[in-house]
């Protein structure tokens, strides 16, 4: 059995990446499987779509543990715990990787002894509107590492998922998933299936057993308030709005008030972005009269910041 | 932190700092997001807030919440019955002095348009019927947006919903609920936008120092239910109310005052371009028949006003 995740933004179409390469594998005669998952996060929070696929009838259910494939669209994903994108990584797992950065340096990253590919199609997009091809271009190439799905195949299964959105976008992504597909070509078929796995060997995951207590003590009252800014949802952020003192005027409320997150407070007459919550959903950008604010990509900006904490020696 | 008593007249007015927390989990670039953190800045924190069903459940999920104060959730029909109960718990507590004036609290029910326009409207009827001290918040973002933007009873004309495709979008009409409001005399009705900061807050504001039941309807664009980029989504407020599609309006006396009257109105398109929801009314070709009727209907709505205002 073929056992593939998908893991990227919500945004990115990681959802239609597992649909097509779903419909992809039906057409080729396999029985499939294949779900999204997310929480109650939405575009831009971590999420993960998988897939499984069988000559035979899948038994099966439930997220997969130890993936024969992994695809990451998004690279900023991988050191984030809550992202899960190495969970259940094994020597057999091949990861693939949306990066600008090489696979050597990805596998010393990640001390990983199995296969890392990069995919060069659609490495940095920076455009935002750009961003829910790339789905596409994951399904093109994790077809082509499989090994068991057409040109063909793929290309139907493009058609039958999209051809509501309109011609204009099915051909944008028909485009993006062949270039991966071909891109793939000398890998083709590194993919191996993984064994059938039985109830009877089900190792029950390492968790802790709660007992069950009391709602008094299970789930106490808060009556801290504001709670929510505990959770960083500056993890989000594919962008980052960089305020320019220069420009600034200090008229202070509009980027301030039209924030919908209210990540931006005026502190000394000056605006300050709270980067820990910033969504990156560029508003302030837009909005900004005196074009004060610059939209950089978030990659960039911490490259920039680790460079300039290396210089004033907070880091070496 | 800001619990505004004092009176907005400017932009200037408007909090500096803001008491709803971040870290929620709503969209980037939500428009009801917006609209919430504003009038939760001028509501203040003695505030207890009644949900139904809907993206903004998401905001109190134990043990986070972005409020200061609590919050009930209910079922989709019922926020305003959960609304009376407690009004009713909170007269009672003070009535046996239980409490004083001063811990009262101002009970805000905060629901989607599906809520709003559809399921909720019968509950919301009766607790109008019976005065209800209470006000109510609908951000509408013209459809199901928690479920995958399904249409609602809000979706206008003409939209792309995930039930609605092909090349008309949605067949039916958004529905009237401010009239319908209206319609019960309750004490104050409004509607704003989050691209209007000052309207949306002088209108809290007023409802705040009313009593009563006070309906507050905020249209939200949603950069997922409506296709666009998140950074557009104050531009495509604004537009909604320049080109007349979103009226800023308010009832209060027996009255219906046009708050903001846009005299060069832009041509509804404008607003509509900037959607991938009604993206089909300009590609593969313009449908002009579609898009003559959607500004024959604002320009219907404006010409009725400036009669009446003759
Ligand atoms: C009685 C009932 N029916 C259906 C649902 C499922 N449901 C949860 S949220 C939602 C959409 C609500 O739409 P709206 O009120 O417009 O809020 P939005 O999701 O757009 O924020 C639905 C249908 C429910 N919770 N209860
Ligand atoms: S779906 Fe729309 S209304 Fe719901 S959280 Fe996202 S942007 Fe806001
Ligand atoms: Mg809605």
């Amino acid at each position: 059995m073929y056992r593939i995740r998908f893991h990227g933004r919500g945004g990115q179409g990681m959802k239609t990446a597992s649909r097509i390469l779903g419909t992809a594998f039906f057409l080729e005669g396999y029985e499939v499987q294949d779900a999204p998952r997310y929480g109650a996060e939405r575009r831009g929070a971590p999420i993960f779509a998988y897939v499984r696929a069988d000559r035979a009838p899948i038994n099966e259910r439930g997220i997969i543990r130890h993936p024969d494939l992994v695809i990451v669209a998004d690279d900023s994903l991988v050191p984030i715990p809550a992202a899960g994108v190495l969970a259940g990584i094994t020597d057999h797992s091949l990861m693939l990787i949306n990066s600008a950065e090489k696979e050597q340096v990805w596998k010393q990253r990640l001390n990983h002894s199995g296969s890392i590919l990069t995919l060069p199609v659609a490495a940095d997009v920076t455009e935002r509107a750009e961003l829910p091809y790339v789905g596409a271009a994951c399904a093109g190439a994790a077809a082509r590492l499989i090994g068991v799905i057409s040109e063909a195949a793929l290309e139907q299964a493009i058609n039958d998922e999209l051809s509501d959105l309109g011609a204009d976008i099915v051909n944008k992504n028909l485009h993006n998933a062949v270039a991966a597909y071909r891109a793939m070509a000398s890998h083709a078929g590194l993919v191996k299936e993984g064994s059938l796995v039985s109830a009877v060997d089900y190792e029950a995951p390492d968790w802790i057993d709660l007992p069950f207590d009391d709602a008094r003590i299970s789930a106490p009252t808060i009556h801290a308030a504001a709670t929510s800014v505990l959770v960083k949802t500056g993890l989000w952020r594919t962008q980052r709005p960089v305020i320019d003192f220069d420009h600034c005027k200090g008229c202070w409320w509009i980027c301030s008030s039209y924030c919908p997150d209210g990540a931006i407070n005026v502190v000394d007459a000056k605006p300050v972005i709270d980067y820990d919550h910033c969504k990156g959903c560029m508003v302030c950008v837009a909005q900004c009269p005196s074009h004060a604010i610059e939209a950089i990509p978030e990659k960039q900006a911490k490259a920039d910041e680790d460079a300039m904490r290396l210089e004033i020696g907070e880091i070496t | 932190m800001t619990d505004s008593s004092d009176t907005i007249r400017g932009i200037k007015d408007l909090p500096s700092t803001h008491l709803l927390g971040t870290g929620t989990p709503m969209c980037a670039g939500c428009g009801a997001l917006e609209a919430l953190h504003v009038i939760y800045d001028i509501l203040g924190s003695k505030t207890v807030f009644v949900n139904a069903a809907g993206c903004m459940t998401l905001l109190s999920v134990y043990p986070f919440t972005p409020f200061r104060g609590s919050w009930l959730y209910t079922a989709m029909a019922s926020a305003p019955a959960g609304a009376q109960g407690i009004r009713d718990a909170l007269d009672i507590l003070l009535q046996q002095k239980r409490i004083t004036q001063e811990e009262d609290l101002e009970v805000v029910v905060l629901t989607g348009d599906g809520a709003a326009y559809g399921m909720g409207l019968s509950a919301t009827s009766g607790s109008m019927e019976r005065m209800l001290d209470y006000i109510y918040i609908c951000y509408d973002n013209e459809g199901y947006g928690n479920t995958g933007q399904q249409y609602s009873a809000a979706t206008p004309h003409a939209a792309r919903t995930s039930t609605s495709h092909g090349v008309s979008g949605f067949a039916g009409y958004k529905k009237n609920l401010f009239d319908i409001w209206v319609a019960h005399k309750p004490a104050y009705v409004a509607t704003v936008i989050g691209a209007d900061p000052l309207d949306l807050a002088k209108k809290i504001e007023k409802a705040r120092s009313m009593e009563g039941p006070r309906m507050i309807i905020a249209l939200s664009p949603c950069p997922t239910g409506w296709d666009y980029d998140p950074r557009e989504t104050v531009n495509i407020g604004r537009l909604a109310v320049k080109t007349g599609v979103w009226p800023l309006k308010e009832y209060a006396d027996g009255e219906v005052v046009h708050t903001k009257i846009p005299r060069q109105r832009a041509p509804v398109e404008e607003y509509l371009k900037l959607q991938g929801r009604f993206a089909h009314l300009f590609e593969p070709e313009r449908n002009e028949v579609l898009l003559a009727e959607i500004q024959a209907r604002v320009d219907a709505y404006w010409e009725k006003v400036e009669v009446a205002e003759k």
